[in-house]
């Protein structure tokens, strides 16, 4: 069997793959920190627990601590801290992702929508993924450069204030649409004959 | 048509009856009214078979004029399954103009490309299998173009009805199977290819006879009315929104990359 027709079956059996995954329930596999139901989740977001972080993986904390204690609890101090540093990045991935994924609902919701934009969102989101792995990964065998994380929050924290307020807007005018609409309904409509 | 085992006559009657369920289903719940291309699409299939059934009788001593009578039969059932796909997509995006204005560039531009490559693939390669290359071509554009949009239709978490996504399922399983049973009978009988067209004509009846079942189950109720709409009456906020939105975004990638890099650098 040739190439080409190795390929082709290669292809036939990805997009019967794709398939699957394309028309399994979204819900079903929805992870809970991307779910956008509840607006009160929205609001609360972890960048705001940078300076607790902050303070947390702060050099001269850890070193005052090390000087007074044992090796021992400096190993085990330096462990949980990281922990800590990984966790909170991770919830930083939760907010830009639940941010994303409220950009994509407005683009759903626009009568018009530009493919290069849209293109545009989805290359930084696959861009954001990696870059994120590759740092989580380094987080992993040592200490975080704490003032970028901190501007990598500052971030987050003006993108979702912007989107929210897009978001109120939205909701706006959704209401007043179907008001408009109801009204008309009711008969008490402009006569367009 | 004694020419075809006593199994492949057999599947061609379930298929045929298959099909007249489904026809019977459209119209006695309505759904005939809102789907009139795939109403057509079926109802094209059943005259199909008979088309064959007349065929296969009256010039069995002629069988390649036969199968240049089957093979052109099967065009306009192949233009009106892309109809009634577009159908079904078109009342799936239609509360989503952006979606489906998208959409159906997607469609086109993955259709050219795939188009484009299979003739590529075929060049110089024609030879008696014109035919079953002609339909594999045809299939593997449908469904790279009908998964293109089912993608996008996804990653703008856009709801479909259970209806509307088991008869695209049924479309897009059909194609695929069609790509490989084409291509694995092709690849292992290339030279005696036609001895084994009994054994192509069992497998892709029994595709088509499974798609025609999820066809029927999804057709068992009245499809939904269509009662959604777009919330946002102009496209302003995502001419502003958007490009504003995407430019926080590079900024979040660059200040990301700056980490990773001083972080390299550290070490």
């Amino acid at each position: 069997m040739n190439s080409t027709l190795l390929l082709l079956i290669g292809f036939a059996v990805l997009v019967l793959l794709l398939l699957v995954w394309v028309l399994r329930d979204p819900r079903k596999s929805a992870k809970p920190d991307g779910d956008l139901d509840s607006t009160d989740e929205l609001s609360q977001r972890h960048v705001g627990y940078f300076p607790q972080v902050r303070q947390a993986l702060a050099v001269e904390d850890f070193a005052f601590l090390s000087s007074r204690g044992s090796p021992q609890l400096a190993r085990r101090m330096r462990r949980e801290r990281k922990k800590i540093a990984l966790a909170y990045l991770s919830c930083l991935r939760g907010d830009f992702l639940k941010l994303w994924r409220l950009a994509r609902v407005i683009a759903s919701m626009s009568p018009q929508v530009g493919v290069a934009q849209e293109f545009a969102r989805l290359r930084l989101g696959v861009a954001f993924s990696l870059r994120y792995e590759m740092i989580r990964i380094e987080f992993l065998f040592g200490l975080a450069p704490i003032p970028e994380l901190g501007s990598l929050s500052d971030v987050v924290s003006r993108l979702s204030i912007r989107l929210e307020t897009a978001m109120n807007n939205l909701g706006e005018r959704a209401a007043l649409a179907a008001k408009l609409a109801s009204s008309l309904d009711d008969g008490h409509g402009l006569d367009t004959r | 048509m004694s020419r075809f085992p006593l199994p492949v006559l057999w599947l061609w009657a379930c298929s045929v009856l298959a099909q007249l369920l489904v026809m019977a289903l459209l119209f006695l719940k309505g759904s005939s009214r809102k789907l009139p291309y795939f109403t057509a699409y079926v109802g094209l299939n059943i005259c199909q078979a008979g088309f064959l059934v007349f065929v296969y009788s009256h010039l069995w001593s002629q069988p390649a004029a036969a199968d240049t009578l089957a093979w052109t039969s099967e065009f306009p059932t192949l233009v009106a399954q892309a109809l009634a796909t577009v159908e079904i997509l078109e009342i799936t995006l239609r509360p989503y103009q952006g979606i489906w204005g998208l959409g159906w560039r997607a469609l086109t531009v993955t259709s050219g490309i795939v188009v484009l490559l299979v003739i590529l693939a075929a060049r110089g390669h024609w030879g008696s299998a014109r035919w079953f290359q002609l339909d594999r071509g045809y299939h593997l554009t449908f469904a790279s173009a009908l998964i293109a949009c089912l993608l996008l239709v996804r990653y703008y978490s856009i709801p479909v009805p259970p209806a509307y996504k088991m008869m695209l399922g049924g479309f897009c399983f059909y194609s695929c199977t069609e790509i490989v049973v084409n291509t694995l009978l092709q690849a292992y009988f290339r030279k005696d290819f036609f001895l084994h067209a009994a054994a192509w004509q069992l497998l892709t009846m029994s595709s088509f006879v499974i798609a025609l079942v999820v066809w029927a189950t999804a057709l068992r109720k009245p499809l939904p009315v269509e009662d959604r709409q777009a919330a946002s009456p102009s496209d302003d906020d995502y001419l502003r929104l958007s490009p504003q939105i995407n430019e926080d975004l590079r900024r979040l990638n660059e200040k990301l990359l700056r980490l990773w890099k001083l972080e390299a650098s550290q070490q």
